[in-house]
């Protein structure tokens, strides 16, 4: 059995990584390609997010920041000096990492309603900085004429050549998540997350990885704004605002809060869906509304919570939903 | 002009805001005081409610012009009924996690937001002053005459509100059910009855900010977020669930505003006003007036 079934796996993550590598020639048109390389990016922000918030129970609603922290790294690095993305994508991670790591500091004293306000705050004071220091944004004009990435030579120009490059950052993001999940860090962030006074009554120092938790999802959104300036080759400050980190938020929900396959099911679900409907204009965005509603009141675990469901109802084994992490807040039962 | 006069003159426009912003975090306060749901949406219950009455003031409906005082009663009472629809929807919520509320209410914002736009329009529009757009001078402060309507009207409805809490028979029912829920069902309270009540006293605090600000903001279905994230500040502010928090916190964030545009910089009025709160909120986590604590099914 155990064989079978893991070839069965083997079988799937082939065929997985073989639609994952040809995408770009099955796409009919650049656009939907270009579509899937942003899907990748909210996978990588919503990774983050997981991690912070899902696992650790972080709330951080700066996500904005972070990215626009990467993204102008890398554009006016870029524009001003010509640095490539190869050493933009470490400077921007640093950057937005301490940023996070900064973020994480009012979050040793404040909690809960009042936390999630304090990280607006943040998130919208750094947007404002941006909007107003024209000289050295360029403020709400943004940046244009970044550069694309080029590798030996050869120009990674065009959303399908971008599209490699992307996913070689999803999935090594993604690996990168479950090996701090798998290390001590990880099972520290689910102590703090259930019960940061039992996990300071077990010798966790609950204050070091609440600021490790909050820098590694600064870093992860800095990748993505790096990606971002990139491939876009044009930032403006309006897309780094509240709503993007919603926007994360919600796909991260939908996807499951505490399940890493959850963030790529969400990342890749919501972006894609919203897309498909782009056509019904404002009807869209209230279908969008209802059925973020309709998840919340409904199914408090997203997607994940409900394969995990099935798995425990009918007792069928979906290969995505096999371990027992417990979503973040998945019942009633939580009440704080 | 002497500076005296200017400050003065900053300062009535600070409490007209601030005014405005209390009326909005009273409807938070009172929603997770009683519920224990912080609602993100209230933006744009504030924002509905606005279109509520405006569209009988304009002549949107049926061509009727009613004169203004009737829109704005016909704005609360129309956004009491949404907000009686709204608490239905959400009573199972409120026993979630915060994220879970955030991301719910969030979602019915989207709803209440896209719902403007495809009804009333995504453009918006000025809505003419009633009193007209003069400044009156006061012993050489130019105020105008809207903005000391806005504040009387506003302090008018607060007071109205905390002796509606503290003396009505429904009031103090309310008052008990949110103190505790479960002993105030057993006298005989009815608890879902007083919280729907609550959330349509909010939405109907909303609507009257919302048509107090009309005649001098840009009424259009985005002005509900930026509105909703003021309140919000100042509901935290004060002290989350607290009702002289609420107005003390509106206050507090209008006057910081109004102060740091005149005085600092009026690019940075939004960032200095979210600064000083942080500071605040570092320094008493709780808010100026401290949080009521909320007793969750």
């Amino acid at each position: 059995m155990k064989n079978q079934s893991s070839n069965m796996k083997r079988i799937g993550l082939g065929i997985a990584a073989l639609v994952l590598l040809g995408f770009p020639l099955i796409a009919s048109t650049r656009y939907q390609v270009h579509i899937v390389n942003m899907a990748g990016l909210y996978i990588l922000m919503s990774l983050g997010i997981n991690l912070a918030m899902g696992y650790c129970g972080q709330i951080n609603l700066a996500l904005g920041a972070f990215m626009a922290m990467g993204a102008y790294t890398a554009a006016l690095l870029n524009t001003r000096m010509g640095v490539p993305i190869w050493i933009n994508m470490p400077l921007g991670m640093i950057l937005a990492g301490i940023t996070g790591a900064l973020i994480a500091l009012p979050m040793l004293k404040v909690k809960s309603h009042y936390l999630a306000l304090v990280t607006i705050g943040l998130a919208e004071t750094i947007n404002i900085i941006i909007v107003n220091e024209t000289w050295f944004t360029e403020g709400p004009l943004g940046i244009s004429g970044i550069k694309m990435p080029e590798l030996f030579g050869i120009p990674i120009d065009g959303a399908e050549r971008f599209y490699y490059l992307v996913l070689i950052c999803v999935v090594v993001g993604y690996l990168a998540a479950r090996q701090i999940m798998n290390h001590h860090t990880g099972r520290a962030f689910i102590a703090i997350r259930d019960s940061d006074v039992a996990a300071r009554a077990m010798g966790i120092n609950v204050a070091k990885y609440q600021i490790m938790a909050n820098a590694i999802c600064g870093v992860y959104c800095g990748v993505a704004g790096v990606l971002y300036a990139h491939m876009t080759t044009y930032i403006s400050p309006d897309i780094f605002e509240f709503k993007t980190a919603l926007f994360v938020l919600t796909m991260t929900m939908i996807g499951g809060m505490g399940s890493l396959a959850g963030s790529v099911v969400g990342g890749l679900a919501l972006p894609l869906t919203l897309e498909y409907f782009r056509a019904f204009k404002s009807w869209q965005l209230v279908g969008f509304g209802l059925a973020i509603m309709l998840v919340v009141l409904f199914f408090p675990g997203g997607v994940i919570g409900i394969a995990r469901r099935l798995e425990q109802v009918r007792g069928l084994r979906l290969p995505w939903a096999r371990k027992p992490e417990k979503p973040a807040q998945t019942e009633a039962s939580h009440v704080p | 002009m002497n500076i005296v006069s200017i400050f003065i003159q900053t300062l009535i426009g600070g409490i007209g805001i601030g005014s405005l912003y209390a009326l909005v975090a009273l409807g938070y306060s009172m929603i997770y005081r009683s519920m224990g749901l912080v609602n993100f949406a209230h933006g744009q219950i504030f924002m509905i409610g606005t279109y509520f009455g405006i569209i009988w003031y304009r002549g949107m409906v049926l061509g009727l012009q009613l004169p203004y005082a009737v829109a704005f009663i016909l704005a609360i009472l129309l956004n009491m009924v949404l907000g009686l629809i709204l608490e239905r929807i959400f009573r199972p919520l409120a026993n979630y996690d915060l994220m879970l509320m955030l991301l719910g209410t969030i979602g019915l914002g989207y709803v209440l937001e896209n719902m403007a736009v495809i009804i009333w329009g995504a453009e918006g529009f000025a809505v003419n002053n009633p009193l007209g757009n003069t400044p009156i001078m006061i012993s050489g402060v130019a105020v105008l005459p809207w903005t000391l309507l806005l504040i009387g009207v506003s302090a008018l409805l607060m007071l109205g509100l905390n002796v509606f809490l503290a003396k009505a028979k429904i009031g103090k029912a309310m008052r008990a059910a949110a103190a505790d829920r479960e002993t105030a069902s057993a006298m005989g309270i009815p608890v879902n009855g007083t919280n729907a009540l609550t959330f349509a006293i909010g939405a109907g605090l909303a609507a009257a900010a919302g048509m107090l600000a009309a005649p001098i903001v840009y009424v259009n279905p985005a002005m509900g977020a930026a509105v909703g994230l003021k309140g919000f500040a100042a509901f935290i502010l004060g002290g989350a669930g607290s009702i002289p928090g609420a107005i003390v916190g509106g206050l507090v964030f209008g006057v910081l505003e109004a102060v740091s545009a005149g005085f600092i910089s009026s690019a940075y009025t939004k960032g200095i006003a979210f600064v000083i709160m942080i500071v605040v909120l570092m320094i008493r986590p709780g808010g100026i007036i401290g949080e009521v604590t909320v007793d969750k099914v």
